[in-house]
């Protein structure tokens, strides 16, 4: 698209010079005809014809939904509410001590199961670690959300990126905190003396509409928060993890004893312990859709930790690990190899926070405390780590560009070499059924890469610095620095983002989203990740702009009822983002589950405010896929193998078959649909 | 201020491009005339066959407007005393740094026939241009008549980019024709010598500046970004 050819002077203008994204949308329906007809031809096991997983940011159940009420007949729900952690208003219930936090006094090695003798509640007066405001914008500005009112209103009225419509025209501006960054949010009521336990984010100064700080959440980390041990294991929870040292380990990881702001790397302190209530109107679509359709309150983020790793599960069904680009495991440079036993003199400072583990090997930093846990648990359950491989556990840029440029030294860029792991792209791909994976902003972002690509930094740079840099040079394209390469799966895939034809034909943007849906070819299966502007993340985001990507799509569907009656819309979060959660927790090898996200799922036949208490997670989407489509498992070590939870009446969250995972049907009653809009 | 950034990759360029900032000024300075004409920006191929859009070209003293369909909704300005190039968007009330998305900015700025190759590399600068590095050659190669006016013929060369030809108007004080090796030219045509508006060079009042510096902090904020 750019005019970037120095040797050749039939230059032009960039066209993405007016911010379009119309050129490249005009281009992108072209291939689609062959897969379409192709999935036509595919029978399925249901009559949902197609399915759109839309994915936010960082938002947990209870964190979402602990404040909510089912409107479907005879329905329960397992949150803060319904176990009396809080009242319907948000303040502390009769059983808010479920919900207290503790610290932990040093200990020499890494733990996730803390000792109990070492473990000191929190006082009830402000002791926990309070919320901070960190990266929060604190104003608005000319350049970014929240933009100043005029800027958008000129953004909205010329601009074709989805970011910009009448969804966002009011809520792109407002949210900022006003406050300081790294600070005390003093938006919150009671911050500063708030007591041991959730508190939520409601009050004359804050809503579901405002930024706040974000809270770290990575694969060690996590693991420690929850604090699992088979000696705290009980029937009800017979995994024995507390989630109770969720402040405690985001105060501490990064943390010099010596308590100098200075050496302090993170702000999280207490905004894990922060949430909603949607009985008092805050995420008010995602609770209109719960209303209307059907909610799991035991649906899980399939990796501990971050957004990379999550993604990657949701693709793959397994984890990434460090190649030579040719598929075959090596050992990453020292440099990435993660170490999180303690700095001796510290509390709990990481000695290396990085992002790969071989967990094959028992002797590694942080890998004996959790394999040790998975063989003491009844149902032990395999770690999954196969011999000498380096598993990606934290957020890595993919080994590609955007534009499918290779990254030509990813030990030096800090990049994960190209992935042999085989994805549902693939499977997909065998069986000729059609699938797209739409990110927002992917088109700017591909002419950033091939800014990048021109300038050099491309070979040099992480992808992520490089578009950077891209940006400064070509602020037209700006917006492709919002485009998130770890949360697509694909991105890391030789057999699809290292082939340009499948590159061309499965990777998209938002807009091409919204054409299929209007022109009536949307893929029988398709991904849709918002930019970082839209995509909810705490501090970069809001859920309200989730929410608006959300209904632009449910608008788009809803203005075409043949596609809609035989659409599938699944709603979730790539991770609890950090969020403190009191859901049970199944683990299923050495890298997850985690926490609780919400599942919402939207169709004909998942009517009636329903709520789900099938125990699943990520994977679980893909088992949908592949039972509706007819595929096999992914590979033989995938977790797709896993067989559907067989549950238990009087244990209504726990699969009497450890480890389990539902294929997602149970959410559906496919003899009885129902049509009505998604929203009232 | 791009190359500058990057000289994280190599840190000989940092010396080069702030040697190139504080000769830029000096450079820019030093090309001091008073032309005030518009013109057609044309670009043909080999065969002389029109190729790509027509755009159009305003010039008044150091400042340069160049508008074209293809950078539709906007028009780009350049400030040949500041060394800036800037995309203005009416529309949106907005402008930005031009950077790379043209080459018309690197190209069609107030040169000084005697050292034009201080004010192209200059721009390129400007421009972030990788080409903005190393040395350049402004070979001069003879006097011409271009429609019937004096211009200067050069050969001109940069480490990144091949060799071309460009003609510099000797009144004009300004590039008016360029031939790439391939025989592609552009060249401004229908130039008319005349007295320019000065508001048709000036970013209207309440305009504000897109900065993507402010974008790419907030999506730092987010798990877009990937801290190397």
């Amino acid at each position: 698209m750019r005019i970037s050819g120095l040797n050749h002077l039939a230059w032009g203008m960039s066209a993405a010079l007016s911010f379009s994204l119309l050129a490249v949308t005009a281009g992108a329906a072209d291939d689609k005809s062959q897969d379409r007809d192709a999935a036509d031809s595919v029978k399925t096991e249901s009559p949902i014809k197609h399915v759109i997983i839309l994915i936010g940011e960082n938002r947990g159940t209870d964190h979402t939904f602990g404040v909510y009420k089912p409107r479907g007949k005879h329905q329960t729900i397992s949150n803060l509410l319904s176990k009396g952690i809080v009242n319907e208003d948000g303040s502390p219930g009769a059983h808010f001590s479920l919900g207290q936090q503790f610290s932990v006094a040093p200990q020499p090695l890494f733990y996730i199961g803390a000792p109990h003798k070492a473990k000191a509640a929190y006082d009830n007066r402000g002791q926990m670690p309070q919320p901070n405001t960190a990266g929060a914008p604190s104003a608005q500005s000319s350049s970014s959300p929240p933009f100043a009112p005029a800027v958008l209103a000129g953004l909205a009225a010329h601009d074709p990126s989805p970011d910009f419509t009448s969804n966002t025209d009011t809520i792109l501006t407002t949210g900022f905190t006003s406050l300081a960054a790294n600070s005390l949010d003093s938006r919150v009521p009671n911050a500063g003396i708030l007591p041991n336990g959730p508190f939520v984010l409601q009050g004359p100064n804050i809503s579901d509409d405002d930024y706040t700080g974000d809270t770290t959440h990575r694969f060690y980390q996590a693991w420690q928060q929850s604090d699992c041990s088979t000696a705290s294991a009980t029937k009800a929870n017979p995994s024995g993890c507390l989630n109770d040292l969720f402040p405690f380990v985001m105060a501490t990881y990064n943390l010099n004893d010596s308590k100098v702001p200075a050496v302090q790397g993170n702000f999280s302190e207490g905004n894990s312990m922060g949430f909603y209530d949607a009985e008092q109107e805050q995420a008010s679509l995602l609770k209109t859709l719960a209303d209307r359709f059907s909610l799991s309150d035991n649906f899980h983020q399939s990796f501990q930790g971050g957004t990379g790793a999550n993604h990657f599960m949701l693709g793959t069904g397994d984890a990434g690990f460090w190649s030579d680009g040719n598929g075959n495991p090596i050992t990453p440079p020292a440099s990435q190899i993660a170490n999180p036993n303690p700095v001796a003199g510290t509390t709990n400072k990481y000695t290396a926070d990085n992002n790969f583990s071989n967990c094959s090997d028992f002797k590694q930093p942080g890998i004996a405390p959790i394999v040790s846990y998975l063989e003491a648990l009844p149902y032990r359950p395999a770690p999954n780590c196969a011999t000498a491989h380096y598993y990606m556990l934290d957020n890595t840029n993919p080994g590609f560009l955007p534009n499918g440029f290779r990254a030509p030294s990813p030990a030096t860029q800090n990049m994960l070499p190209p992935s042999p792991v085989r994805t549902i792209g693939d499977a997909l791909n065998d069986k000729r059924v059609s699938w797209a994976y739409f990110g927002g902003s992917y088109n700017d972002a591909v002419a950033l890469s091939n800014d990048a690509v021109t300038a050099g930094t491309a070979g040099v740079l992480n992808s992520s610095t490089a578009l950077g840099e891209a940006a400064l040079a070509d602020p037209a394209h700006a917006l492709g620095v919002a485009y998130c390469q770890i949360c697509n799966p694909f991105q890391y895939s030789t057999s699809i983002m290292g082939d340009p034809a499948q590159r061309a034909a499965h990777i998209k943007d938002t807009v091409d989203l919204l054409a299929d849906i209007q022109s009536d070819s949307l893929p029988s299966v398709s991904f849709g990740k918002p930019d970082g502007l839209l995509d909810g993340h705490p501090q970069s985001s809001k859920i309200d702009l989730f929410e608006a990507y959300v209904q632009q799509v449910l608008d788009a569907l809803e203005a075409h009822p043949k596609l809609k009656a035989e659409t599938a819309v699944f709603v979730t979060w790539d991770e609890a983002g950090g969020y403190w959660d009191s859901g049970f927790i199944q683990p299923i090898d050495f890298f997850g589950d985690g926490p609780r996200i919400p599942l919402l799922t939207l169709s004909a036949y998942s009517t009636g405010g329903k709520v789900n208490h099938t125990y699943a997670d990520h994977v679980s989407l893909l088992k949908f896929i592949e039972r509706n489509w007819k595929l096999k498992p992914l590979t033989d070590r995938s977790r797709d193998n896993l067989p559907n939870p067989r549950m238990r009446d009087d244990q209504a969250y726990v699969p009497a078959n450890m480890p389990a995972l539902s294929d997602l049907f149970d959410m559906f009653d496919f003899d009885h649909e129902v049509k009505q809009p998604f929203l009232e | 201020m791009f190359a500058t950034m990057r000289s994280t990759v190599n840190q000989g360029i940092i010396a080069l491009c702030l040697a190139l900032c504080i000769m830029s000024a000096g450079a820019f300075a030093k090309a001091a005339h008073a032309s005030e004409f518009s013109a057609d920006i044309v670009s043909r191929d080999a065969a002389g066959t029109v190729i790509g859009a027509v755009a159009k070209l305003y010039v008044r003293n150091h400042m340069v407007r160049i508008e074209t369909p293809e950078a539709s909704g906007g028009f780009l300005l350049i400030n040949g005393d500041a060394g800036t190039a800037q995309f203005v968007r009416p529309a949106l009330q907005l402008y930005m740094d031009a950077k790379q998305s043209s080459r018309l900015t690197q190209i069609f700025v107030p040169v000084d026939t005697q050292e034009p190759c201080q004010q192209w590399q200059a721009a390129a600068g400007n421009a972030g241009a990788a080409s903005a590095a190393g040395e350049w050659r402004c070979e001069r190669i003879e006097d011409d008549i271009m429609d019937g006016r004096r211009a200067v013929q050069f050969r001109v060369s940069s480490p990144v980019s091949p060799s071309s030809q460009r003609w510099i108007d000797s009144d004009l004080q300004f590039p008016v024709k360029l031939l790439a090796p391939d025989g592609t030219t552009t060249a401004l045509e229908h130039i008319l010598v005349e007295a320019q508006p000065a508001n048709r060079f000036a970013i209207p009042p309440g305009f504000r500046n897109f900065d993507p510096r402010a974008l790419i902090e907030r999506v730092k904020r987010s798990d877009a970004w990937v801290d190397p």
